[in-house]
C-alpha cells in the first residue's frame, strides 16, 4: 500500500557538459498520505463519537414542609399498599384492603379520581421493599395526572391489617 | 487535500483536547426506570449515592470528592455540604434494588435538612414504537412477585 514516489526531474542526463563529474540526480519525495488521513478520521470519528454525552436524567420532587398538616376526610383517601414483596394492596376510605395489580392500578387510579374528584392517594410500602416501586408508583401517578400525594414507609399497624388480608 | 487534512486534524485535536472522559464510578449503581426526562443540571449538584444495600455517599457530580456516610452522619453531612454550596441541586441516586426503608429515612433526613426539592436519578424508560403509536405509557416492568 504505502509507497515513496520517485519522480524524475527531467534535466538528469549523465556527464553533460562537466567533465568527470557526476551529477547527483535532484529527486522529489511524494509521501502517500492516504493511511494517515484514515487513521486521522478513524479517530476524529471515534472522539466525535465518544463526545456526546448522556446527562442523567431525573425525576423532581418537591416535599411539603415537614410540619405541615392537611386534615382531609378519610373517605376521600385511597390507600395504596406495597408489601415487601412488591405486590399492591388497596383501600378507598374505611373499605376492605383489596389486592390489586401493577397493570390495574392506573385505570384504578382514574376510575377513583373520576368518581372523586377530591381524591387524595397515600401510598404505604414496605420498609423491607425495594426502591424501584416507589420510583415506579411515583411514574405512574404522575403519567395519570396525580401529582400530589403522599408517601410513607408502613407502620406495623399497616403490616399486619396486609397479613390478614393475604 | 491538503486543506482536507488540516480541517480534519483541527477537529481531532479539538475533540480530543474536549473530551473528558467520565471518571470511572465508584459505587455500582442500578438507576431505576421513569418516564421523566428531565436533565440533571450539569454542575452545582451534590449526589447522594445510595447503593443496593443501602450504603450511602455523599459526592459532587465529578464523584471525585466521593465519601462515605454513616447513617448517624447524614444529616450533619448534606447540612454541611448544602452550606458550602447553598445554590447546589441534591440529586438522590439510589439503586433500584436499595431497601426502602433507606430511601425513606434519607428523605425524612432530607427534610430535616430543609431541602425539600430535591431530584431522583433516573433511567429513561423507553416506550416501544407500538406503545408510542397507541399513545400508551410503557409497559411495566416491575418484577412479578
Amino acid at each position: 500500500m504505502s509507497d515513496v514516489a520517485v519522480a524524475e526531474n527531467g534535466k538528469g542526463e549523465q556527464g553533460q557538459g562537466t567533465l568527470g563529474r557526476v551529477k547527483k540526480k535532484r529527486v522529489g519525495v511524494r509521501i502517500d498520505m492516504t493511511p494517515m488521513v484514515d487513521v486521522a478520521f478513524l479517530l476524529l470519528i471515534f472522539f466525535m463519537v465518544t463526545t456526546v454525552f448522556r446527562r442523567p436524567l431525573a425525576m423532581e420532587v418537591n416535599m411539603p414542609e415537614p410540619d405541615a398538616r392537611v386534615e382531609v376526610p378519610e373517605s376521600n383517601v385511597m390507600t395504596v399498599f406495597v408489601d415487601k414483596d412488591e405486590s399492591l394492596y388497596a383501600k378507598i376510605g374505611k373499605g376492605d384492603i383489596e389486592p390489586l395489580t401493577w397493570a390495574d392500578l392506573e385505570p384504578n387510579f382514574v376510575a377513583n379520581a373520576e368518581a372523586n374528584p377530591n381524591l387524595i392517594i397515600l401510598v404505604k410500602i414496605n420498609r423491607e421493599a425495594r426502591y424501584e416501586p416507589m420510583v415506579d408508583m411515583m411514574d405512574l401517578l404522575e403519567d395519570a395526572g396525580m401529582e400530589r400525594f403522599s408517601l410513607i414507609p408502613m407502620k406495623e399497624a399497616d403490616v399486619e391489617a396486609l397479613e390478614a388480608v393475604r | 487535500m491538503t486543506p482536507m487534512v488540516d480541517v480534519a486534524f483541527l477537529l481531532l485535536i479539538f475533540f480530543m483536547s474536549t473530551t473528558q472522559f467520565k471518571p470511572p464510578e465508584q459505587v455500582a449503581v442500578n438507576l431505576p426506570l421513569s418516564r421523566s426526562e428531565i436533565h440533571v443540571p450539569e454542575t452545582g449538584t451534590i449526589i447522594l449515592t445510595v447503593n443496593s444495600t443501602g450504603q450511602m455517599f455523599i459526592s459532587s457530580e465529578t464523584g471525585r470528592d466521593i465519601q462515605e456516610l454513616a447513617p448517624d452522619n447524614v444529616l450533619d453531612a448534606i447540612v454541611n455540604w448544602r452550606g458550602r454550596n447553598p445554590g447546589a441541586v441534591v440529586v438522590v441516586k439510589g439503586d433500584r434494588d436499595a431497601p426502602f426503608g433507606a430511601m425513606a429515612d434519607l428523605m425524612d433526613t432530607l427534610a430535616e435538612a430543609k431541602t425539600l426539592r430535591f431530584n431522583l436519578m433516573t433511567d429513561l424508560k423507553k416506550r416501544t414504537p407500538r406503545e408510542l403509536a397507541a399513545g400508551l405509557p410503557a409497559a411495566e416492568n416491575t418484577p412479578t412477585p
